[in-house]
């Protein structure tokens, strides 16, 4: 653990002090765990997470240095946009899982973008049904709840292997991370749909 | 004269932040004391200025309810909903254009001017002309304390250029911005929220020109923003405009469509259309007349409630889907909202406050004056920002989405809407030629998928790249957004380390230029106008000098004698003949004098009072 270079207090996360309550600087290199003091794991418990987003937040956010010196005030500004940043990524399953294994050296998904054959089969009978849903402009197409509580489960399932693949944490270029990375491009078709199919209930829901 | 003592510490200005709500109706300051924010209000008076200005042929601009009283009698020189136009280009605003009495041009870059008396005027001159007002009436409710430096709020929806329209105008105002905050956020600060412990909660803010929804939560204090969503042509005047339609309607069949056309016409309709919405929120039905006496026109009709939601059910509605919007981009059910809170002045309408509640299935918050909570929340987060308290934070977001033009004119997001702020983005970049010491940029804001829909923010141009094949340049381009919702660019090439050099020119804003032109400008008004005032002032006074003198005079006149009254005399004589000076100088001068040759007058009338005063004392008492 850390500590406060003004007051030697341990510090939960390294961009700021609650006693001093002041922005530290923190190296450009650490890691988004680092910066929120977080042992390095897939498994993330979100609202602790979230409590200790908005503890540090409120010791080192801009609007607390509005009348401080220029250096201060661009440090909160930095590790405000930093801790923020983190946040979203480690909140996110999905996000969470793509920033690991970018950050242990496994493929993008440039790099990996084979998709296995059924799968994508199974994409073209979603598409399928989302196109006919568009263009039934009255009434949602009925089949368009089972498909998002389908989506929803194999999302779910996706979600599960990652984690059972980056647990405990593979060494750098582990063949674990593509297959991570395989998971993930087939949770991006189905967030895909899953955009569209929410699109498609808010303009429905419409009463106009 | 007595002394008055200021305790310059305890009363020291730089403690002091006005929260300025600058509405497209109406505008209003606050500011935090005794532990609270309260509204700064002339005394007796309703703390609402209205945004209205009106431009007399001669003398400076009236800004407020006077400016609106001339509406009706000269719509061509007065302007209203300024704010619809803050950081926008014609075309943009084509709609609203036609239904104004004045023209419209554009800049090169453009930006619209209206023409008023032969004199452009940008919409940014105009708010700062607004936000003088507000914060001279601010500055005198308390109590002549200056301060200049403000928050100020604007819809949730506005975009970049909008916003930086808005801190323009201020600049102009000689105003110094602490902050632009959105307006239902900072309603949900003036609701004192944060004393609860844990929940979500939905800000519906209709106001007179635009729509915004923002869904918070709440949790150890901290207001976080989740989304937010909205209409920036929804607002009060719509509701109107329902109204009016039916006027014009049969006006125009009852006595040809000329008349439909004319200004006085349209300015009428409009107040009186406002009037009768306004009378409908407490009454089932209501009179709705226009009465304009320069056409002959006499046209009145009943009301009813019922009349009025059936015409206004569709922008209802509008305002409902923004509500969904936000909702699944908080990813949150109507259900698991534990507080609604209502804001603008359109709120008071019945028809919205009952579907609001039947959306959410709870009784909305209605406590606080909706025309006042934002100000009040202004002033909340204007304490915060000066350092005098930090018990509370608000994270709010940015409301859209921001990204680069791609090769084909489709949009790369970069920043994602609703992002907490602040917040950072890294993108690399590479050449596509051999050699290429250059890129081009086009930033842009909006959800739409082509570059051509989404409001360009401005483009800028990436040189110093070191000449390499073609794909070979690792260029990263950082964008921040500030706490301030401001976007800063910055760009680095990673295999040579050389930053290279952006510059962003501005899509419909002022440049720094163009500013301080306005700005030496406005100083050179300032000095007429504050010359034009002396003058009132000192005539005012050499008028009560000299009336006192020829009542004093009169009534002390025996114990003056003839040569002394003579003088006197000659100098009211004087006087009155010097008072019709324009100059500021010879009034002083006049004045001066007249002081002067009246002394004798004073020290008899200082004199007979003491001598009253102190008739039947004994020395000792004195």
């Amino acid at each position: 653990m850390t500590v406060c270079p003004h007051c030697a207090a341990e510090l939960e996360s390294p961009a700021g002090c609650p006693h001093c309550k002041v922005p530290l600087e923190v190296p450009e290199d650490a890691s988004l765990f680092d910066l929120l003091g977080l042992e390095h794991r897939f498994a993330v418990d979100v609202k602790d997470l979230r409590k200790r987003v908005l503890k540090v937040s409120r010791d080192i956010h801009p609007d607390f240095f509005g009348t401080s010196a220029p250096g201060v005030r661009e440090l909160a500004e930095k590790n405000s946009a930093r801790v923020n940043k983190a946040f979203e990524i480690l909140s996110d399953d999905a996000e969470r899982a793509d920033w690991i294994v970018r950050d242990l050296g496994g493929p993008d998904e440039q790099e990996e973008r084979a998709m296995p054959r059924e799968f994508l089969m199974e994409v073209l009978d979603w598409n399928e049904i989302l196109e006919e849903a568009r263009s039934r402009t009255e009434a949602l197409d009925p089949r368009l709840e089972p498909l998002a509580s389908e989506l929803s489960e194999r999302r779910g399932q996706a979600i599960a292997s990652i984690g059972a693949l980056l647990t405990p944490m593979p060494p750098r270029g582990s063949p674990n991370l593509v297959r991570v990375r395989q998971e993930l491009n087939s949770i991006r078709y189905v967030d895909r749909a899953l955009a569209e199919i929410e699109a498609l209930r808010l303009a429905r829901a419409s009463v106009r | 004269m007595a002394y008055i003592e200021l305790n310059v510490l305890n009363n020291s200005a730089s403690q002091l932040a006005l929260g300025i709500d600058l509405g497209t109706t109406n505008s209003l300051a606050a500011v935090w004391r005794d532990g609270r924010p309260t509204v700064l209000r002339p005394e007796g008076k309703s703390a609402l200025i209205p945004s209205v200005i009106h431009f007399p042929r001669d003398g400076a601009p009236i800004v407020g309810r006077e400016a609106r009283d001339h509406a009706v009698v000269d719509p061509k020189h007065t302007v209203f909903s300024i704010k619809r136009f803050m950081g926008r280009g014609l075309k943009d605003v084509a709609q609203e254009l036609a239904s104004l009495p004045y023209s419209a041009t554009e800049t090169e870059r453009g930006l619209i001017q209206l023409e008023i008396h032969g004199k452009k005027y940008t919409p940014e001159e105009l708010s700062a002309l607004i936000l003088m007002k507000v914060h001279d009436v601010a500055c005198k409710a308390l109590g002549g304390l200056e301060t200049t430096n403000v928050v100020i709020t604007v819809p949730a929806y506005f975009d970049d250029t909008q916003r930086q329209a808005t801190r323009d105008a201020a600049r102009l105002a000689g105003l110094d911005v602490l902050r632009i905050i959105n307006e239902p956020t900072a309603a949900s600060l003036a609701y004192g929220l944060d004393q609860r412990d844990k929940g979500n909660v939905v800000v519906f803010d209709l106001g007179g020109g635009t729509f915004d929804v923002t869904v918070l939560s709440i949790e150890d204090s901290v207001f976080r923003v989740l989304s937010t969503a909205g209409d920036t042509h929804l607002g009060g005047d719509d509701f109107d405009q329902k109204l009016a339609s039916l006027a014009r309607a049969d006006v125009a069949a009852k006595h040809g469509p000329g008349i439909v056309d004319d200004p006085g016409f349209q300015q009428a309709v409009r107040m009186a259309a406002e009037h009768t919405k306004i009378a409908l929120t407490t009454d089932p039905d209501a009179d709705f007349h226009v009465h304009v006496p320069e056409l002959r026109l006499n046209w009145r009709r009943r009301v009813t409630r019922a009349e009025f939601d059936a015409l206004t059910r569709d922008l209802v509605e509008r305002a409902m889907d923004a509500c969904r919007r936000a909702l699944s981009d908080a990813k949150l059910d109507p259900k698991t909202i534990d507080e609604v809170v209502l804001v603008g002045g359109s709120s008071r309408i019945p028809a919205v406050r009952a579907r609001v509640a039947e959306f959410f299935g709870k009784t909305p918050h209605t406590e606080l004056n909706p025309e006042e909570v934002v100000a009040l929340g202004a002033a909340v987060q204007a304490h915060i920002l000066i350092g005098g308290k930090r018990d509370m934070l608000l994270m709010d977001v940015t409301p859209l989405s921001l990204g680069l033009e791609t090769m084909g004119g489709a949009v790369s997001k970069i920043i994602q809407r609703n992002s907490t702020i602040p917040c950072e983005a890294t993108e690399g970049f590479t050449t596509y030629a051999d050699n290429q010491t250059g890129i081009d940029f086009h930033i842009v804001q909006g959800e739409r998928e082509l570059a051509v829909d989404c409001r360009s923010l401005g483009r800028f141009k990436l040189t110093g790249i070191p000449p390499m094949p073609a794909g070979m340049a690792r260029v990263s381009v950082k964008f921040h957004i500030n706490a301030d919702g401001v976007l800063t660019v910055g760009a680095r090439e990673q295999s040579t380390g050389a930053t290279a050099r952006v510059e962003i020119q501005p899509m419909h804003g002022l440049t720094d230029a163009e500013v301080e032109t306005m700005l030496l400008k406005s100083y050179e008004h300032a000095q007429e106008d504050f010359d034009a005032r002396r003058v009132a002032d000192l005539r005012t006074e050499i008028g009560i000098m000299v009336h006192a003198t020829e009542k004093n005079m009169n009534a002390a006149r025996a114990g003056l004698d003839k040569e002394s009254v003579l003088d006197l005399e000659d100098a009211m004589a004087a006087a009155k003949a010097a008072a019709k000076a324009a100059d500021v100088k010879q009034l002083q001068k006049a004045r001066d004098e007249f002081e002067r040759a009246t002394m004798p007058l004073a020290a008899l009338l200082m004199n007979n009072v003491a001598s009253k005063a102190l008739r039947g004392k004994s020395l000792g008492e004195v």
